[in-house]
């Protein structure tokens, strides 16, 4: 989505606002939002979208009736979804020490302080907070959602997601970069039984008479088959454009394979599950506009015994990282370590955080 | 100046709690005779290794004992301000009688990945005399080379230093230090430099003294070059306690540090943090991981007057 903008042609705006996944706070913050561990507060759930995809497509109509009816296919998820079980292999490049403090005042409210000092950036620290509405939609989804965090610069994201009707969801979401308005976009979600739709209007300016509009259609073929496509309509004044690309997405019994492909290039990933402990990733990214590929491998190892998460990647332009996180029982401490080594540049970032919460 | 260039690893060189005590040597006091006071280096030492030591990058340390009188540690070091090496150590021990004492005998090299080398041979000539030799290169030139002989008598200390002498440019620096027990816990002495080079010549006189008592040690340094006063408290069995206070007339420039070192045995843990009169702030923590023989190192520094951070990690194995 967010390639397909900018190649297009003079960068209107990234709009970088994606679907939030496990970080409760998607924002193009330079220093990444710290994987929450998805609520802290008992019953404070956050809704699908933002917890991993299932490794088969999720389904809320489509139980064990598939046997008996074929045309009842699964929902496929978003489009957004469709490369992320891969890139969530992959290690989180991280520098400085960084605190994160997360504490669940109610049900309902979630609170959270990140202090970051940086070697090469600005420290900085990032009040944030979490609502979660009263609506019931699943047995753990809860609408509305508000998440919003300010910098100390003063720098906001804010989003509020909500289940309109049944199958619509709607999501507002705020940028500002000190006191300008970097990103404004609304999108509307429809999930039907074996489709999904969004419409999504990114930074609409009536004055100057810009916008963004990006459109995505994802269909399920066979239970296993997914394809669709992404549709996007930029305009500012003297210019307009569109770019489209089609995607398709594999699903097999422990692996998804995925094939971005556009104008704008192309993005394949492969996901593995190897067994309990073991997934592997592999992504290759293929950019028109920059002219060049690269080509990723990442695996993460799960040691729920010794309570160890270990991620490491190595990638084509000799970039070597990995990252340990490791849950000190019984204190309800994390500690995060990682190192990221650039070959070809010669250099070397490390960093190492504590999560409390 | 003039004093030995400290090794990078040298090993048991903080206070660890786990290691046990040094074996009592005769220097010790007895039958109400004073004790020997020590090497002039060794002064200020108990309160500086209560201070955290800077780490940065990312700091691999393997040990090897192949044998009571040989051990053997690699070191890689990948570092985002300076560049990444790799660092082979070697100490060879005259006896295993020692092993645990930092003035043992012993032949210790080091080179680097850049082919920088670090030598140095410690020898006891006999039970008063000792002899220390140094050679460090960096890379393929000769920085220092260094020659020093201690005699230990029974309730003082002399040496004499030569180092850096360099015949065909007739330069040479010419280090002597005296220190004499006193009292049963005051030593005092003095340190004389004298340096030479084909332009100028001079010298520069250090008086120094020290008080110690059983929780605490007081030292100071004093005399032209500038003065160095510190002092060490051991609070309890997991407190110590460090000041230290180091003023230069060639910069013209004072600094004090305050840190603080604090054992927690049963968790298998050390944590040292310091606060600066150069607005530093740093701590490291230490961890024994065990049943594995690995020790974890996490240690953060922050300039604030810089606003500067340095983040280091480091696992020690073996």
């Amino acid at each position: 989505f967010i390639r397909t903008i900018v190649c297009s042609s003079p960068p209107i705006g990234d709009l970088r606002i994606k679907y939030p996944s496990s970080h409760v706070l998607a924002a193009s913050s330079p220093n990444p939002p710290p994987p929450t561990s998805g609520g802290a507060a008992s019953g404070l759930t956050v809704p699908p979208g933002f917890g991993m995809p299932p490794v088969i497509p999720s389904s809320g109509e489509a139980s064990g009736q598939e046997q008996e009816d074929d045309s009842r296919l699964p929902n496929p998820g978003t489009f957004d979804e469709c490369h992320r079980k891969c890139k969530e292999v992959f290690p989180m490049q991280m520098e400085g020490v960084r605190l994160f403090v997360n504490k669940g005042l109610s049900n309902h409210f979630q609170v959270n302080h990140t202090l970051l000092l940086s070697t090469t950036g600005d420290s900085t620290y990032r009040f944030g907070a979490t609502y979660v509405g009263t609506k019931q939609m699943g047995p753990a989804e809860f609408f509305p959602v508000m998440v919003g965090d300010i910098d100390n610069s003063g720098s906001l994201n804010a989003q509020i997601i909500h289940q309109i009707a049944n199958g619509v969801r709607s999501k507002l979401a705020f940028q500002t970069q000190q006191q300008k308005f970097v990103n404004w976009q609304c999108d509307a979600e429809f999930k039907g039984e074996d489709y999904t739709a969004t419409v999504t209007i990114g930074n609409p300016d009536v004055l100057v008479g810009s916008g963004i509009v990006v459109t995505h259609y994802l269909q399920s073929i066979t239970p296993a088959l997914a394809l669709g496509g992404e549709l996007v309509y930029h305009s500012r004044p003297g210019e307009e454009g569109t770019v489209m690309s089609l995607a398709g997405r594999y699903t097999g019994s422990n692996y998804i394979a995925t094939l971005t492909l556009g104008s704008a290039g192309a993005h394949a990933s492969y996901y593995h599950k190897a067994n309990e402990q073991l997934q592997v990733g592999v992504e290759l990214e293929a950019s028109t506009r920059m002219q060049d590929t690269s080509v990723s491998f990442g695996y993460q190892l799960d040691v729920p015994k010794a309570n160890l998460l270990f991620k490491g990647s190595v990638d084509s332009n000799w970039v070597v990282g990995a990252t340990l996180e490791k849950k000190l029982l019984p204190l309800p401490l994390s500690l995060v370590l990682c190192t990221f080594l650039n070959h070809q540049k010669n250099k070397f970032q490390c960093g190492f955080g504590v999560t409390i919460g | 100046m003039g004093s030995v260039l400290a090794l990078s690893s040298s090993p048991g060189h903080q206070n660890w709690p786990f290691s046990p005590d040094p074996p009592p040597s005769h220097w010790d006091r007895r039958d109400g005779r004073l004790p020997n006071p020590g090497s002039f280096h060794s002064l200020h030492r108990s309160c500086k290794d209560v201070f955290p030591q800077q780490i940065e990058g990312v700091k691999m340390i393997l040990n090897k004992t192949l044998s009571s009188f040989f051990k053997v540690s690699h070191t890689l070091h990948l570092s985002a301000v300076s560049p990444s090496y790799y660092r082979f150590h070697v100490e060879h021990l005259q006896s295993d009688d020692y092993s645990k004492d930092k003035d043992a005998p012993a032949l210790i090299g080091e080179m680097d990945s850049s082919g920088s080398l670090n030598a140095h041979a410690l020898l006891h000539l006999n039970e008063r005399v000792r002899a220390r030799t140094v050679f460090q290169t960096q890379q393929s030139q000769f920085v220092t080379w260094q020659f020093e002989t201690e005699y230990r008598g029974n309730d003082f200390t002399a040496a004499v230093t030569v180092a850096n002498p360099d015949v065909p440019r007739e330069s040479v620096i010419l280090v002597a230090h005296f220190l004499q027990s006193v009292s049963s816990g005051l030593v005092l002495g003095g340190e004389l430099v004298y340096h030479r080079g084909r332009a100028e010549e001079g010298g520069i006189l250090t008086l120094a003294g020290q008080y110690s008592r059983p929780n605490w040690v007081a030292t100071l340094n004093a005399g032209k070059g500038g003065a160095h006063a510190s002092y060490y408290h051991r609070a309890n069995k997991q407190i110590q306690v460090g000041v230290e206070f180091e003023a230069s007339t060639r910069t013209q420039e004072t600094t004090t540090s305050f840190g603080y070192q604090m054992e927690l045995p049963e968790a298998n843990m050390v944590f040292r943090g310091m606060i600066n009169s150069r607005c530093i702030i740093g701590g490291v923590l230490e961890k024994r991981l065990t049943p594995l023989p690995a020790t974890l190192i996490m240690g953060a520094f922050v300039n604030h007057r810089g606003d500067k951070l340095q983040v280091g990690l480091g696992i020690n194995v073996g």
